[in-house]
Protein backbone atom coordinates (compact mmCIF):
# COMPACT_ATOMS: atom_id res chain seq x y z
CA UNK A 1 0.00 0.00 0.00
CA UNK A 2 1.15 3.49 -0.73
CA UNK A 3 2.37 4.97 2.57
CA UNK A 4 0.44 8.13 1.92
CA UNK A 5 -2.72 6.12 1.45
CA UNK A 6 -2.17 4.36 4.75
CA UNK A 7 -1.66 7.64 6.49
CA UNK A 8 -4.91 8.96 5.16
CA UNK A 9 -6.91 5.96 6.27
CA UNK A 10 -5.41 6.26 9.73
CA UNK A 11 -6.48 9.86 9.90
CA UNK A 12 -9.94 8.89 8.82
CA UNK A 13 -10.17 6.31 11.55
CA UNK A 14 -9.13 8.82 14.13
CA UNK A 15 -11.71 11.30 13.00
CA UNK A 16 -14.38 8.63 13.08
CA UNK A 17 -13.60 7.75 16.68
CA UNK A 18 -13.67 11.36 17.66
CA UNK A 19 -16.93 12.06 15.91
CA UNK A 20 -18.68 9.20 17.59
CA UNK A 21 -17.90 10.38 21.08
CA UNK A 22 -21.03 11.59 22.82
CA UNK A 23 -21.14 15.32 23.26
CA UNK A 24 -20.68 16.31 26.87
CA UNK A 25 -23.02 18.83 28.39
CA UNK A 26 -23.65 20.41 31.74
CA UNK A 27 -26.64 18.74 33.31
CA UNK A 28 -27.46 21.79 35.42
CA UNK A 29 -27.37 24.25 32.55
CA UNK A 30 -29.38 21.91 30.39
CA UNK A 31 -32.13 21.28 32.92
CA UNK A 32 -31.97 24.81 34.28
CA UNK A 33 -31.59 23.68 37.86
CA UNK A 34 -31.40 27.00 39.73
CA UNK A 35 -29.95 25.70 42.96
CA UNK A 36 -28.04 22.55 43.72
CA UNK A 37 -29.55 21.36 46.95
CA UNK A 38 -27.31 19.45 49.32
CA UNK A 39 -30.37 17.59 50.54
CA UNK A 40 -31.09 16.08 47.13
CA UNK A 41 -29.19 12.87 47.73
CA UNK A 42 -30.34 11.18 44.57
CA UNK A 43 -29.05 13.98 42.37
CA UNK A 44 -25.71 14.18 44.15
CA UNK A 45 -25.20 10.44 44.10
CA UNK A 46 -25.02 10.63 40.34
CA UNK A 47 -21.89 12.73 40.74
CA UNK A 48 -20.20 10.58 43.36
CA UNK A 49 -19.47 7.18 41.81
CA UNK A 50 -18.63 4.07 43.81
CA UNK A 51 -15.74 5.41 45.82
CA UNK A 52 -17.72 8.46 46.86
CA UNK A 53 -15.32 10.83 45.18
CA UNK A 54 -16.56 13.89 43.34
CA UNK A 55 -16.84 13.21 39.63
CA UNK A 56 -14.35 15.47 37.79
CA UNK A 57 -15.86 17.88 35.36
CA UNK A 58 -13.47 16.84 32.65
CA UNK A 59 -15.48 13.63 32.55
CA UNK A 60 -18.95 14.68 33.62
CA UNK A 61 -18.96 17.78 31.45
CA UNK A 62 -20.40 20.00 34.16
CA UNK A 63 -19.56 23.67 33.62
CA UNK A 64 -17.21 25.47 35.99
CA UNK A 65 -19.89 27.44 37.79
CA UNK A 66 -22.07 24.44 38.45
CA UNK A 67 -19.13 22.24 39.40
CA UNK A 68 -18.32 24.72 42.16
CA UNK A 69 -21.89 24.67 43.42
CA UNK A 70 -21.99 20.91 43.13
CA UNK A 71 -18.81 20.60 45.15
CA UNK A 72 -20.28 22.80 47.89
CA UNK A 73 -23.46 20.73 47.95
CA UNK A 74 -21.61 17.41 48.10
CA UNK A 75 -19.42 18.61 50.94
CA UNK A 76 -22.42 19.76 52.91
CA UNK A 77 -24.19 16.49 52.32
CA UNK A 78 -21.13 14.62 53.55
CA UNK A 79 -21.00 16.72 56.67
CA UNK A 80 -24.50 15.72 57.66
CA UNK A 81 -23.97 12.04 56.76
CA UNK A 82 -26.22 12.00 53.72
CA UNK A 83 -23.26 11.05 51.53
CA UNK A 84 -20.16 9.08 52.45
CA UNK A 85 -16.71 10.64 52.50
CA UNK A 86 -15.38 7.40 51.17
CA UNK A 87 -16.67 3.95 50.44
CA UNK A 88 -14.74 1.12 51.93
CA UNK B 1 -32.52 38.97 60.26
CA UNK B 2 -30.93 36.18 58.31
CA UNK B 3 -32.47 33.03 56.95
CA UNK B 4 -30.92 29.80 58.09
CA UNK B 5 -31.48 26.16 57.51
CA UNK B 6 -30.44 23.76 60.16
CA UNK B 7 -30.42 20.00 60.32
CA UNK B 8 -29.78 18.03 63.44
CA UNK B 9 -29.49 14.30 63.89
CA UNK B 10 -30.57 12.70 67.11
CA UNK B 11 -29.89 9.17 68.15
CA UNK B 12 -32.09 6.75 66.28
CA UNK B 13 -33.65 5.62 69.55
CA UNK B 14 -35.12 9.07 70.22
CA UNK B 15 -38.90 8.91 70.24
CA UNK B 16 -41.20 11.26 68.37
CA UNK B 17 -42.19 12.99 71.59
CA UNK B 18 -38.58 13.50 72.52
CA UNK B 19 -37.77 15.12 69.19
CA UNK B 20 -40.92 17.23 69.38
CA UNK B 21 -39.79 18.42 72.79
CA UNK B 22 -36.38 19.36 71.40
CA UNK B 23 -37.91 21.25 68.50
CA UNK B 24 -40.15 23.13 70.89
CA UNK B 25 -37.17 24.15 72.98
CA UNK B 26 -35.26 25.31 69.92
CA UNK B 27 -38.22 27.27 68.69
CA UNK B 28 -38.32 29.08 72.00
CA UNK B 29 -34.65 29.99 71.68
CA UNK B 30 -35.34 31.46 68.29
CA UNK B 31 -38.46 33.35 69.20
CA UNK B 32 -36.82 34.68 72.37
CA UNK B 33 -34.34 36.41 70.08
CA UNK B 34 -37.21 37.85 68.05
CA UNK B 35 -36.66 35.34 65.30
CA UNK B 36 -39.18 33.17 63.56
CA UNK B 37 -39.33 29.48 62.81
CA UNK B 38 -40.35 29.04 59.19
CA UNK B 39 -40.43 25.32 58.75
CA UNK B 40 -39.94 22.13 60.66
CA UNK B 41 -39.56 18.95 58.69
CA UNK B 42 -39.16 15.56 60.24
CA UNK B 43 -37.36 13.06 58.08
CA UNK B 44 -37.40 10.31 60.63
CA UNK B 45 -34.95 7.52 60.87
CA UNK B 46 -32.34 7.18 58.16
CA UNK B 47 -29.22 5.19 57.74
CA UNK B 48 -26.13 7.38 58.15
CA UNK B 49 -23.72 7.43 55.23
CA UNK B 50 -20.93 6.69 57.67
CA UNK B 51 -20.68 5.67 61.27
CA UNK B 52 -20.66 8.48 63.80
CA UNK B 53 -19.25 7.22 67.05
CA UNK B 54 -21.27 4.09 67.67
CA UNK B 55 -24.24 5.23 65.63
CA UNK B 56 -25.26 3.66 62.35
CA UNK B 57 -28.66 5.32 62.07
CA UNK B 58 -29.97 8.68 63.01
CA UNK B 59 -33.20 10.58 63.33
CA UNK B 60 -33.11 13.65 61.07
CA UNK B 61 -34.93 16.91 61.65
CA UNK B 62 -34.74 19.98 59.44
CA UNK B 63 -35.45 23.49 60.65
CA UNK B 64 -35.74 26.67 58.65
CA UNK B 65 -35.78 29.95 60.45
CA UNK B 66 -35.25 33.64 60.24
CA UNK B 67 -33.35 35.13 63.14
CA UNK B 68 -30.46 37.38 64.10
CA UNK B 69 -27.11 35.61 63.78
CA UNK B 70 -26.42 35.38 67.53
CA UNK B 71 -29.59 33.32 67.89
CA UNK B 72 -28.25 30.82 65.37
CA UNK B 73 -25.07 30.53 67.39
CA UNK B 74 -27.09 30.01 70.51
CA UNK B 75 -29.00 27.26 68.74
CA UNK B 76 -25.77 25.50 67.79
CA UNK B 77 -24.51 25.83 71.33
CA UNK B 78 -27.66 24.10 72.52
CA UNK B 79 -27.15 21.34 69.96
CA UNK B 80 -23.71 20.71 71.36
CA UNK B 81 -24.94 20.63 74.93
CA UNK B 82 -27.54 18.02 74.17
CA UNK B 83 -26.02 14.58 74.16
CA UNK B 84 -28.94 13.07 72.26
CA UNK B 85 -27.83 15.07 69.23
CA UNK B 86 -25.03 13.38 67.37
CA UNK B 87 -24.49 15.79 64.49
CA UNK B 88 -25.82 19.06 63.14
CA UNK B 89 -25.36 21.41 60.23
CA UNK B 90 -26.51 24.99 59.88
CA UNK B 91 -26.29 26.81 56.59
CA UNK B 92 -27.21 30.30 55.65
CA UNK B 93 -29.79 30.61 52.91
CA UNK B 94 -28.35 33.33 50.77
CA UNK B 95 -30.78 33.05 47.97
CA UNK B 96 -34.41 32.24 48.09
CA UNK B 97 -34.31 28.55 47.79
CA UNK B 98 -37.05 26.94 45.80
CA UNK B 99 -39.38 24.65 47.63
CA UNK B 100 -37.46 21.42 47.75
CA UNK B 101 -38.95 18.03 47.92
CA UNK B 102 -38.23 16.21 51.14
CA UNK B 103 -35.26 13.91 50.91
CA UNK B 104 -36.34 10.68 49.31
CA UNK B 105 -36.27 7.86 51.75
CA UNK B 106 -33.41 5.58 50.90
CA UNK B 107 -34.09 1.91 50.53
CA UNK B 108 -31.90 1.32 53.56
CA UNK B 109 -33.99 3.69 55.63
CA UNK B 110 -36.86 1.27 55.93
CA UNK B 111 -37.33 0.58 59.53
CA UNK B 112 -34.02 -0.61 60.82
CA UNK B 113 -34.97 -2.82 63.72
CA UNK B 114 -32.88 -2.03 66.74
CA UNK B 115 -31.33 -5.31 67.68
CA UNK B 116 -31.11 -6.13 71.33
CA UNK B 117 -27.54 -5.97 72.52
CA UNK B 118 -26.60 -3.51 69.82
CA UNK B 119 -28.97 -0.97 71.31
CA UNK B 120 -27.38 1.64 73.50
Amino acid sequence: MDPRERDRSKKKQFRKKFLFRKKKFCKFCEEKIPYIDYKDVRLLQGFTPERGKIFPRRISGTCAKHQRELMQAIKRARNIALLPFTAD
Amino acid sequence: MVKYESIFITEASATDDEVAGLVKGFEETITAARGKMLKVERWGKRRLAYRIGRHEDGNYTLLQMECPPPAAHELERRYRMNDRIIKYLTVRLDRDIPETAPVPAEPTAVDVPSEPGEAD
